[in-house]
């Protein structure tokens, strides 16, 4: 009890939503950071203690998760954006059992991507704030394939890991009723938030009162290797799907 | 002013748009013109958005690479400086513009971040002279050009606009299809307004104008010009594509489905009301009365749904701040920027001057550069073009085989040079028509393609008949057609799909495959498939009264046997059929008993009535051309391009046309002056008349001796692989077979060269045969570079231009001033025509590669075909106005090198007075839409226009 109690703080939204919202002093970056921490430490902590998690705590977490929907449907914060997507994904974590280990990994290393990205456009832009960069695809397309690349890794999209380890939950776990509504709201939540983004920020016509940037080398090379990790990790969840 | 009129009054601000079948270049600003070029240019960036010159930063690297002199530049800085009074040194000005100008927009992004002492008097300055402290100023500069539904939107967070534009633009895409769609829109004969009553299931019984008026009132629209203007913005192709085909009475579609503007603004306003049902501020009065309560609020919101707030405030809107607190954070933010940016210039220009004397000055300044560096490109290449020009002198002609007359296209520039270096030939140039306007009807074809300029309407209408048997070919096309419109069927059949990708899908992979592995060779296949038209000839020759009678009737006859064919069982002999038709069109008594439907489809569906008879009388009278037409037009052409005496053997008249591959653009490399269409037709009418003896009996009255042994040969040249094809060589005799085969086999040797030549600036070929496969691959976005890159114009004998290498730059006319009369009817002419033509070719290029989104077609990959009449972007958008960004764009720069068109003139600066003053392209000339330059040897000066008057600009030695 305690073990999910303690899941539940670190993945869900809970502290989000209790404490930290309500704080003057945590800007979106720092909540960003502490919720991916906070969900790093939930896979390390449900690696060292496997356990069964009772339906009462999916339910709550899947109430979390939905409210998270709501929320990241009100903002065009890139930094926003990531916790809230965490915190959508912690049911996942909870009913995935030790496959969502993996899961919250692939999670993890997309938001990194999506994080740089929020402090590439914080950089140049003042803020983490896209809705008023558009066309990016067309004005800077190195930085919008990147942020495609992230976007649909988040929509749960083959070939990237967290569609495959998710498919591969679907095919190894006994459905019921709950894991139903949970796979059918979260997928179509992750979805429709990444199809969002891409329509706000990576297409419609550039913005003529932007001046865009462009990546430099450094940045790059970066992005790069956190595609490539990406793609190493969908190696795993190809294996763990077909066998 | 009535409504009509007041729609009138601002309609010019939307080109027309020409259906994409026969793409028409123009000038997107045509509207202007009647405004200096910098000034119609201030005025369409007010109303358009967008950008008219390229960055400072563009202008720049051409500097850098020595394309716009040094001189030349500080020439022109100092008459603005000078012109505009602003007291500063020139070499401050020039740091200005090289230095801090580029790095303008990049600076602002960049002192975001940076936290620099404010310089306060400076920054009050600014504040003062801002909008900022009139709120309410502010507020209505927000509004210009926005529409009650979009104001809607920006206030409360709807998404009406795209319900008003999806409705609007599914309506008059499938009102204006012609034939794209398999289920058509039925009761469009009724007309725009009626049919669309029909489409909404709504009943009005007073006039479209009422409506409008009546949509006006309700919305209680203070500005009904500014308001239509507005409306018209929104989809200003469509509403381009409606005003063109509403002035033109000749356009097909528009006489079977007629549509005006003013129904096209009664559907807009129709749908505006509707949205406008729903919501909060219903009427303009309401607006007001809402945004003077909320003044603040309403102009935050418009800043936001207009993208023109910065991240932070986005963020501190998104936290719930107060609207005063984010507002004034903006401002001050704004104008911290502003003053930041006029505080690092004077860092780096090291200037004495008060901060705010420096920031007006740069404001100034800012204001002028484009124009300053277009100006410079402008003349450097004048410069380095004369310097060439002038030098050269006119030598005596060597005895040539034979003479190539090419379209003036800058695409005939290079083969025009190959062919001069490939033996003893000549080449003229001269606009694409000919100075033969036709209507002409291709052999198998029903209607009529217009191969002359836009601006001209032909008077002789000419058919393709043909002169040999045509069985094979007439049941090869009935077959591809049938094959065609079962597939087309199947394919846009809702159900049919599924069935069909199963049953024969496999059939379109042979297409897909061999188009992309293997194009060569699924080419040659598909080429065997093809039917081969026969040899054809052309009706040269007028019509006599009773022909004319004749075929009226016969055509009429058909119609009305068809059409009872198919409606009664009942089988009417060959007299009541005349007794039907002279009741219709001569009002005579109807003395056979007919349903009233039938007579009612046959006036409505057919149009089967005296109107009609006397428009088919009136077309079959323009059917070929009298003798003296024939002479005339001769006479008109040869000296026009200066060819009045020593004919070679061989005359060739080479039309030209390009071939590409899933390309709905394609009509855009087809020839300009001739509609954009194939200007084949032409060359061939041109030649008949040429080769025809009485023609050549009478042209020696005028003075212009063609001997006997002078053929006029036509050719079509395809501008995609510079291949030159030559027609009705079955005139030539066998010892003249002979000598004209060395004539080919020449003129292939040309086309290969130029080949080579053009395979060293296409990207991705670098030999002949990448350049054919280009003109047949399906994925090729850039067949040809097309017109793109072109900058001049050259009016003048070939010798000047013989020798240089212009890289298919230059639009290229032959003309001899010296066979002009006094009145330089001649130069008149080329004004009137491929001038015209030129500009608009430029000015397309122009605008598109200066902002693309607004004045061009943007990416292709996004386009889809609309209606057979254009493409837009997705499922539904604006009809793309303009060119492709892959047309003027190479790896995200700019291919095209954006200038006005450098017009050289060889003639004394008196004709060319003269001829500027009767053509009717005087508006753009004098408003510097080109840039004229003159060359006069006689006075051995050169000179340019500008600021109204002709300088001279150089000496020749």
């Amino acid at each position: 009890m305690i073990i999910d109690i303690a899941l539940l703080i670190l993945a869900g939204g809970l502290p989000y939503y209790i404490i930290l919202e309500k704080s003057t002093r945590l800007n979106s970056k720092y909540i960003f950071l502490l919720s991916a921490f906070l969900l790093l430490c939930a896979v390390v902590l449900s690696l060292s203690i496997p356990n069964e998690h009772p339906a009462s705590l999916i339910v709550v977490s899947l109430l979390s998760a939905m409210f998270s929907i709501y929320k990241a449907t009100k903002t065009t914060n890139f930094y926003k954006l990531g916790y809230y997507l965490i915190f959508v994904n912690a049911p996942f974590f909870i009913l995935f059992k030790n496959r969502g280990v993996l899961y919250s990994l692939s999670l993890l290393v997309s938001l990194t991507g999506l994080y740089l990205i929020a402090k590439f456009y914080e950089k140049n832009y003042g803020s983490a704030n896209y809705s008023n960069i558009t066309g990016i695809t067309l004005v800077t397309p190195c930085l919008g394939t990147y942020l495609t690349f992230y976007l649909i890794a988040l929509a749960l999209y083959p070939p990237f890991p967290n569609s495959l380890f998710f498919l591969s939950y679907i095919f190894k776990s006994d459905p019921n009723l709950l894991s139903y509504i949970v796979v059918i709201t979260l997928f179509f939540g992750n979805f429709f938030l990444a199809m969002r983004v891409m329509r706000k920020t990576l297409f419609g016509r550039p913005n003529s009162n932007i001046h865009y940037i462009h990546m430099t080398s450094k940045e790059k090379s970066i992005h790069l290797s956190i595609l490539i990790l990406l793609l190493i990790l969908s190696i795993f969840g190809l294996k763990e799907t077909l066998l | 002013m009535t409504i009509i009129e007041q729609l009138n009054s601002v309609k010019d601000t939307v080109p027309h748009y020409w259906p994409i079948g026969s793409f028409i270049h123009h000038n997107p600003l045509k509207g202007f013109e009647g405004l200096h070029f910098k000034d119609g240019l201030i005025k369409a960036q007010s109303i358009f958005g967008g950008k008219v010159y390229m960055d400072s930063s563009y202008y720049m690297d051409l500097y850098q690479q020595g394309k716009i002199h040094d001189s030349v530049f500080e020439s022109n800085l100092t008459k603005v400086l000078i012109e505009k009074g602003f007291d500063i040194p020139l070499d401050f000005a020039k740091k200005f513009l090289m230095e801090v100008s580029p790095k303008w927009s990049s600076l602002r992004i960049k002192l975001l971040s940076e936290k620099e002492n404010i310089d306060h008097q400076l920054y009050l300055y600014l504040e003062e002279k801002s909008i900022y402290h009139n709120e309410k100023a502010w507020l209505n500069k927000l509004i210009k050009h926005m529409t009650l539904y979009e104001i809607n939107d920006a206030l409360f967070g709807g998404d009406d606009k795209e319900g008003v534009q999806k409705n609007i633009i599914e309506f008059i895409s499938r009102f204006l299809d012609e034939d794209q769609t398999t289920m058509r829109m039925p009761n469009r004969e009724l007309g725009m307004f009626e049919a669309f009553k029909l489409f909404e299931n709504f009943t009005y019984d007073k006039n479209v104008e009422s409506f409008v008026e009546e949509s006006l009132e309700k919305l209680h629209v203070k500005d009904t010009e500014s308001y239509f203007l507005t409306h018209l913005l929104k989809l200003h192709g469509w509403a381009g594509f409606i005003k063109y085909r509403s002035e033109d009475p000749d356009y097909i579609s528009q006489r079977q489905h007629p549509s005006r503007l003013i129904e096209y603004m009664a559907i807009r306003l129709y749908y505006e009301l509707q949205a406008m049902k729903n919501n909060k501020l219903s009427n303009f009065d309401l607006f007001e009365e809402y945004s003077n309560n909320n003044l603040q609020d309403s102009i935050l919101k418009l800043l936001k749904h207009k993208n023109m707030l910065f991240g932070q405030t986005l963020d501190s809107i998104e936290a719930n701040e107060k609207t005063i607190k984010i507002l004034s954070e903006y401002v001050t933010n704004e104008l911290n920027l502003d003053t930041l940016q006029i505080q690092h210039s004077n860092q780096v220009l090291q200037s004495n001057l008060p901060l705010t004397q420096l920031a007006t000055i740069l404001q100034n300044l800012r204001k002028e550069e484009g124009y300053i560096w277009l100006k410079s490109l402008e003349d450097s290449y004048i410069h380095s073009y004369l310097d060439k020009i002038i030098k050269i002198q006119a030598k005596e002609g060597e005895k040539v085989i034979a003479s190539a007359t090419f379209c003036l296209d800058v695409r005939s520039e290079v083969i025009r040079r190959s062919i001069e270096n490939s033996g003893p030939y000549e080449t003229y140039g001269a606009g694409g028509f000919l100075g033969i306007p036709i209507a002409f009807v291709e052999f198998d074809k029903a209607h009529e393609l217009f191969l002359s300029p836009a601006i001209v309407k032909p008077q002789n209408v000419i058919f393709e008949l043909p002169n040999e048997s045509h069985e094979e070919y007439s049941s090869k096309i009935g077959m591809n057609k049938t094959i065609k419109k079962v597939l087309s069927d199947l394919k846009n059949n809702p159900y049919t799909p599924y069935i069909m990708v199963e049953a024969i899908g496999w059939i379109f992979g042979i297409n897909l495959f061999g188009k992309t592995f293997l194009p060569q060779k699924t080419n040659k296949l598909l080429s065997k498939l093809k039917a081969k038209k026969p040899k054809t000839n052309y009706t040269l020759d007028k019509l006599s009264v009773e022909e004319i009678e004749f075929y009226v009737k016969k055509l009429h006859t058909k119609i009305i046997h068809s059409v009872l064919a198919d409606s009664s069982s009942h089988d009417y002999t060959k007299d009541e059929i005349d007794v039907i038709r002279n009741h219709l069109i001569f009002n005579d008594d109807l003395k056979i008993d007919i349903p009233d439907e039938i007579i009612e489809k046959l006036k409505t569906a057919h149009q089967i009535t005296a109107e009609d008879y006397e428009y088919q009388k009136k077309k079959l009278t323009m059917v070929g051309f009298t003798l003296e037409e024939k002479v005339s037009y001769l006479y008109k052409y040869l000296t026009m391009i200066g060819q009045i005496n020593e004919f070679p053997e061989f005359v060739t008249i080479i039309g030209h046309g390009s071939v590409s591959d899933n390309n709905p653009f394609e009509s855009a490399l087809d020839c300009g002056a001739c509609g954009g269409n194939i200007s084949l037709p032409n060359t061939r009418v041109l030649c008949m008349i040429a080769n025809t003896k009485n023609v050549r009996v009478k042209i020696a009255e005028k003075g212009i001796n063609i001997p006997e042994s002078t053929k006029f040969m036509p050719a079509l040249h395809i501008t995609t692989t510079d291949e030159i094809t030559f027609y009705d060589t079955d005139i030539l005799t066998d010892d003249e077979i002979q000598k004209f085969s060395k004539v080919t086999d020449d003129f292939n040797k040309a086309s290969k060269l130029s080949r080579v030549e053009r395979s060293k600036s296409l990207p991705y070929t670098h030999t002949e045969k990448d350049i054919i496969i280009k003109s047949m691959d399906w994925s090729e976005i850039r067949p040809e570079w097309g017109l793109a890159r072109n900058m001049g114009v050259f009016a003048g004998p070939r010798t000047y231009t013989k020798h240089l290498k212009l890289d298919n730059r230059f639009f290229m006319h032959s003309y001899d001033w010296k066979i002009d009369n006094d009145d330089a009817e001649i130069l008149t002419r080329i004004f009137d025509g491929p001038l015209i033509v030129g500009e608009w070719i430029n000015l397309e290029h122009y605008f598109s590669t200066v902002d693309n989104h607004v004045y061009g077609a943007g990416s292709k990959v996004y386009h889809n075909v609309v209606s057979k009449i254009g493409v837009f972007n997705g499922n539904y958008s604006d009809l793309k106005i303009g060119l492709p960004i892959q047309s003027v764009y190479l790896e995200g720069k700019a291919y095209h090198e954006p200038i006005r068109l450098l017009s050289f003139v060889e003639a004394p600066l008196e004709k060319v007075g003269k001829a500027v003053e009767n053509s009717i392209a005087k508006p753009f000339i004098l408003n510097e839409w080109i840039r004229p330059v003159i060359i006069d040897r006689e006075a051995k000066k050169v000179y340019s226009y500008e600021n109204g008057e002709f300088i001279v600009i150089r000496e020749i030695k």
